[in-house]
């Protein structure tokens, strides 16, 4: 939102004040200024001059060449386009060397005729919106005299940050933000310069009826024998230069009253509308509204009627056109109405067309305005067109009034709180300046919130604390310490570990950590075969593309293998994420937090990359977690080999996850040249997982045995079952053993392999004899063939 | 006898400057020392020296002896050294300012700020919590004292789901298990994923990284938490800065503010980062409300609080000079590895 300060001056006097302590002093105590604008500065050297002669130009059908005074020794020769050229018209002349708007003027040849200098139009000037010609001025001063002294052209513009408005109603409009400077700068805030309405109470009322809980307030009058047509300039430089345009005097009432008091209000053409009801209606109706737009305007919004409850307005928001104020217009209705802001709200999205009247009726405005608004457009009418008449009594329906807040608070509050010594008087003072109404008893305040600080802002003390706190000065805070306590913190054991994992997995296996969406990348996998569940979907996908949430996490990162593999022989990537993997009794998800990692490579094969894989997560377990897992053979996603993959499993028989080779299909549609390879597992489990230390082999001072044993295993025996035959032989000799070595050959062992094992043997108390390690390794074999393996002869 | 070993002696002088490399020292070394050598055959013939005489021929054979054994010896060693000479000349010289891959992958620039920020507050005694993303409507809103028609719970701004839960607008949204997990002192931060339904640009993303903070005592002043939002950012801009408050509006504190940071690049005196201005607008906070309080079962009587978040994709993007907010969930690995594990 744009403010003129000249507009602000008109409540505040802020003499002696540099711009730049405006800015930074209104940036602390109240919202944030984003931009401001030096007003008519970019124009230089335009004056007043009369037209002395107008000649048709020879080779031009709509050149004019003037001689104009501009109060120079001599006449000066222009070459003027526009219609309006009369001779005696005094207009706005931009002289050889001057400004228009940025743009320089210079002497000049327009179809072969030196011209030197060029009149103006409004619009040329950025002061109004008319564009039809060159400025027309009705003026006693002398020519040559410069326009900014004739006009109020230069300003300082601030525009504000709506966005730091948003629960302040009272600062959409002049004589709010006029009342943060008088507070912020210990200044007197003017009173509004009003119309008593009271004097015509013995007027007829205007018929106004609402039939809508949605409108809080209407207030009309009605007013007749308008005259004027066009605004006064002044009024118009301060509505363009606060962003809005000229039209005509009437509408630009309406604005001028929005811009300075905040109030929208709309003129009704009085010809046309009799009177008023508000309603909501019942069947869709149709809103050509004054820009041509036809809306249609759904049951449920409110649309303002007249008497005949034909449409004439969409309350709140946009007016009719075959209402609206013409040029030919002289007697009105006026509208100033206060609307519920989430009613208003709601059709704005309906309709989707927000106007500066929506903007402020969402910020729930102060009906205590309404009756004050007409009061003052009445005054600045009467003021600008004399022969203007109130031809009703001030109508008022009023349905709903805010709470009226009285907050008490104390200063030892107030200190506390904030953590500052205030000075009671300060305090006092800021309140009252902010239009607060206290009653003081020297320890405790009762503090009346006035109307247009009540619709949402100020209820309670701690609103007290910042209304106060801004204007004392943020800056004007000592910083203090906190008392502290000696209680030893404790940490997150998933916490702390999930970033140890992710930094390991970096450090050591050349990892990179990624971030992928919480939702399924639905076409991806439709494209690449995979299938991935989803047990919650978002109602709005415009911004997300998805819907589903993801209750995997391995099939958003193949998506980004898929995106990476064009530019990496190796794409290795985890992620610490969530996913929702179903729905509890309460019908509310149940998120869990997985850990995945995706290996790709184009050179190192499948089988690689898994024993990779596995000691990774065997590294996690180990260092990290102090646990163990177990690979089992199961169901796993379809997106695993339907082979080469297992699911994992704690000590205890907990399932946490799977991993594996992708799927021959997948891995074919997503990356031929990689192999691939996945894991997933619930981080959160595998972090509370039951501590099991890895055993620690038994070191003898005696002197030990190594002895290899080479067995004949068959293919379907896997490694962890020959562990097992080994932890269940029971013997008090076997120090530590490992697997030294694994034979293939196809010729002397047809699905079998030989597998060669190192023990070594001893005891704690004394050196083995002979008979011990033959009845050792006599043993050994013996279990062994128990168990359908024997020795290799 | 005498002339023999002489002669040996001689001999022995005349063959050692025939010695070019190893092969011809050892032959040398056969030849006089050897089984046959000429030296070793010198013994035998003692037993035909006159007895008056064998102690001294006896000693003469073995000073020739111990000579020509330290000849060889010197010999070995020269040879040995002189080869070496000739491998260092003739070493290929490494060129180690060649590239090297380390190994190393790469940690997400937001964890990397993240541990930044945590590890300076964990040395503040605040505990981190970690919340969910999917979030109740309650949480997220209600209990955080945003209004039922307040419009960022309209479908326009906030992700909701099937099931009638969101994805968490902010971080917000662990507020109340988090206060009534403590019902009173606590210092707690909760860094999170929060999402917004809003269209992506360079910008913005609709899935982003907060962490907010609160910490609630008896008598939290707006003082404390000027202090302590000065003492935080000193620590993870790793230098002193200086902060200001300005008003700001959250439902879930009061008063609240918008803390900015004196541009740590430029010292205030603009850049780009802090788009010209001399201040980085960066952590919304305030004064707990106390209906949030209150909602928590906190007596806001008693006990009052403040509350900060910080966003971590805007600090990494301050920190890392990153211009586009997309790519930290793109899986782009590009732009991710090269930050490895710092930024």
């Amino acid at each position: 939102m744009k403010i003129s300060i000249n507009w602000i001056k008109d409540f505040v006097d802020l003499s002696g004040i540099e711009t730049e302590e405006l800015i930074k002093r209104f940036n602390l105590a109240t919202a944030e200024i984003e931009d401001v604008f030096y007003m008519g500065e970019n124009t230089k050297n335009v004056v007043l001059a009369r037209i002395l002669e107008v000649n048709d130009h020879p080779q031009s059908d709509h050149l004019h060449i003037l001689k104009v005074d501009d109060g120079s020794p001599e006449s000066v020769q222009v070459v003027c386009g526009a219609p309006n050229v009369r001779v005696g018209m005094v207009t706005a002349f931009a002289q050889v060397g001057g400004m228009v708007s940025g743009h320089k003027i210079g002497k000049a040849k327009l179809v072969g005729v030196e011209s030197y200098g060029m009149c103006c139009s409004e619009s040329e000037l950025e002061i109004g919106s008319d564009n039809s010609g060159i400025m027309d001025i009705v003026t006693d001063a002398k020519m040559g005299t410069p326009l900014h002294e004739i006009y109020p052209m230069n300003d300082v513009v601030f525009e504000i940050d709506n966005k730091s408005l948003t629960n302040r109603p009272d600062l959409w409009g002049h004589y709010g933000i006029a009342r943060e400077f008088a507070a912020i700068f210990g200044r007197e805030l003017k009173p509004l310069a009003v119309e008593d309405l009271n004097q015509y109470d013995s007027l007829d009322k205007l018929n106004i009826k609402v039939e809508s809980k949605n409108c809080y307030r209407y207030s009309g009058i009605t007013v007749e024998n308008v005259t004027e047509k066009r605004s006064p300039m002044a009024m118009k430089i301060r509505l363009n230069y606060c962003g809005m345009r000229d039209i005509n005097l009437l509408a630009d009432m309406t604005n001028y009253l929005m811009l300075e008091l905040g109030q929208p209000m709309h003129a009704f053409d009085h010809n046309i509308v009799k009177g008023i009801t508000v309603i909501e209606p019942e069947k869709e109706v149709d809103m050509l509204t004054l820009e041509g737009e036809v809306h249609k305007i759904a049951p449920g919004s409110m649309v303002i009627c007249d008497e005949d409850r034909t449409p004439v307005a969409i309350a709140g928001i946009k007016g009719g056109l075959k209402s609206g104020i013409t040029d030919d217009t002289n007697s009105l209705l006026l509208e100033s109405a206060v609307f519920d802001a989430v009613a208003i709200r709601k059709t704005v999205h309906k309709i989707g067309l927000a106007t500066d009247a929506s903007i402020r009726y969402e910020k729930s405005l102060d009906p205590e305005t309404t009756p004050v608004a007409i009061a003052r457009l009445v005054k600045i009418l009467k003021e600008i067109d004399n022969g203007v008449k109130v031809s009703s009594a001030l109508t008022d329906v009023y349905n709903f009034h805010y709470p009226k807040h009285e907050i008490k608070i104390s200063y030892e509050f107030l200190n506390r709180r904030s953590g500052v010594e205030l000075p009671q008087s300060k305090v006092d003072s800021i309140l009252t300046a902010l239009g607060f109404e206290i009653v003081t008893d020297g320890k405790e305040l009762t503090v009346s919130v006035p109307s247009w600080r009540g619709t949402k802002d100020v209820s309670i003390k701690e609103d007290l604390v910042e209304e106060v706190l801004r204007m004392y000065g943020y800056d004007n805070i000592v910083p203090q310490s906190m008392s502290f306590n000696l209680m030893p913190v404790e940490q997150s054991k998933e916490h702390i570990l999930e970033y140890k994992v992710k930094r390991l997995f970096a450090e050591k296996y050349g990892v990179s950590e990624v971030h992928s969406h919480i939702w399924n990348y639905a076409d991806f996998n439709k494209s690449n075969g995979i299938e991935a569940e989803s047990y919650v979907s978002l109602l709005d996908t415009s911004n997300s593309g998805q819907a589903g949430i993801r209750s995997k996490l391995v099939p958003t990162l193949l998506r980004f293998v898929n995106d990476n593999k064009n530019n990496f022989d190796d794409v290795r990537m985890c992620e610490i994420g969530r996913v929702v993997s179903g729905l509890n009794e309460n019908n509310l998800a149940i998120e869990n937090h997985i850990l995945a990692i995706v290996l790709a490579s184009t050179k190192k094969s499948e089988k690689d990359l898994y024993f990779e894989l596995k000691a990774m997560l065997e590294n996690v377990c180990e260092s990290l977690v102090n646990t163990k897992v177990n690979y089992c053979d199961g169901d796993t996603s379809n997106y695993y080999h339907p082979v080469n993959s297992n699911v994992i499993k704690l000590s205890d028989g907990t399932v946490i996850g799977e991993m594996g080779v992708a799927h021959p299909q997948i891995k074919l549609n997503i990356t031929p040249k990689h192999n691939l390879v996945c894991l997933e597992l619930d981080f959160e489990k595998l972090c509370n997982a039951e501590v099991v230390k890895s055993q620690r082999n038994k070191v003898s001072k005696y002197q030990t045995v190594a002895l290899d044993f080479t067995f004949v295993v068959p293919n379907n025996v896997n490694y962890a079952t020959l562990e097992e035959i080994i932890a269940s032989y029971k013997t008090k000799l076997t120090m530590e053993y490992s697997l030294k070595d694994i034979y293939e050959n196809k010729e002397q062992m047809e699905d079998a392999k030989a597998y060669t094992f190192n023990f070594v043997i001893g005891a704690m108390d004394r050196t083995l004899e002979a008979k011990d390690i033959e009845k050792f390794s006599n043993n050994l074999i013996e279990h062994f063939k128990s168990n359908g393996i024997n020795l290799k002869g | 006898m005498l002339q023999k070993i002489e002669e040996t002696q001689k001999q022995f002088a005349q063959d050692v400057l025939a010695v070019t490399d190893q092969k011809s020292l050892e032959e040398l070394r056969l030849k006089y020392m050897g089984k046959k050598g000429l030296v070793t055959m010198l013994m035998p013939l003692l037993k035909d020296v006159p007895n008056d005489q064998k102690r001294e021929m006896g000693m003469k054979i073995n000073a020739v002896k111990n000579e020509i054994e330290s000849t060889l010896a010197n010999l070995a060693t020269e040879l040995e050294q002189q080869k070496m000479n000739a491998e260092i000349a003739n070493t290929e010289k490494i060129d180690i300012t060649l590239p090297v891959d380390n190994g190393v992958g790469s940690l997400h620039p937001r964890t990397v700020i993240q541990k930044e920020v945590e590890d300076v507050l964990i040395s503040m005694g605040f505990v981190v919590d970690m919340g969910n993303e999917v979030e109740t409507e309650f949480n997220n809103f209600d209990a955080v004292n945003v209004p039922s028609t307040h419009p960022a719970r309209d479908t326009q701004d906030t992700f909701w789901l099937s099931n009638g839960e969101v994805l968490k607008t902010h971080t917000s949204a662990g507020q109340n298990r988090i206060l009534s997990k403590y019902k009173g002192t606590c210092k707690v931060i909760f860094p999170g994923r929060c999402f917004r339904n809003e269209a992506l640009d360079a910008g913005h993303e609709n899935t982003f990284f907060q962490m907010e903070g609160v910490i609630v005592d008896k008598n939290v002043s707006v003082a404390n938490l000027i202090y302590f939002m000065k003492e935080m950012l000193s620590k993870v801009f790793k230098k002193e800065v200086e902060v200001r408050l300005r008003p700001g509006f959250f439902p879930f504190t009061e008063p609240s503010f918008e803390m900015d940071v004196k541009c740590p690049f430029c010292g205030g005196t603009g850049c780009s980062t802090c788009g010209g201005s001399g201040w980085i607008e960066l952590c919304p906070c305030g004064m707990i409300h106390p209906n949030v309080l209150k909602m928590a079962g906190i007596d806001s009587n008693e006990y009052s609080g403040c509350a900060f978040g910080l966003g971590f994709d805007r600090l990494v993007m301050i920190k890392s000079g990153l211009n586009d907010i997309r790519a930290l969930n793109s899986g782009n690995l590009k732009i991710l590895k090269p930050f490895k594990l710092n930024i």
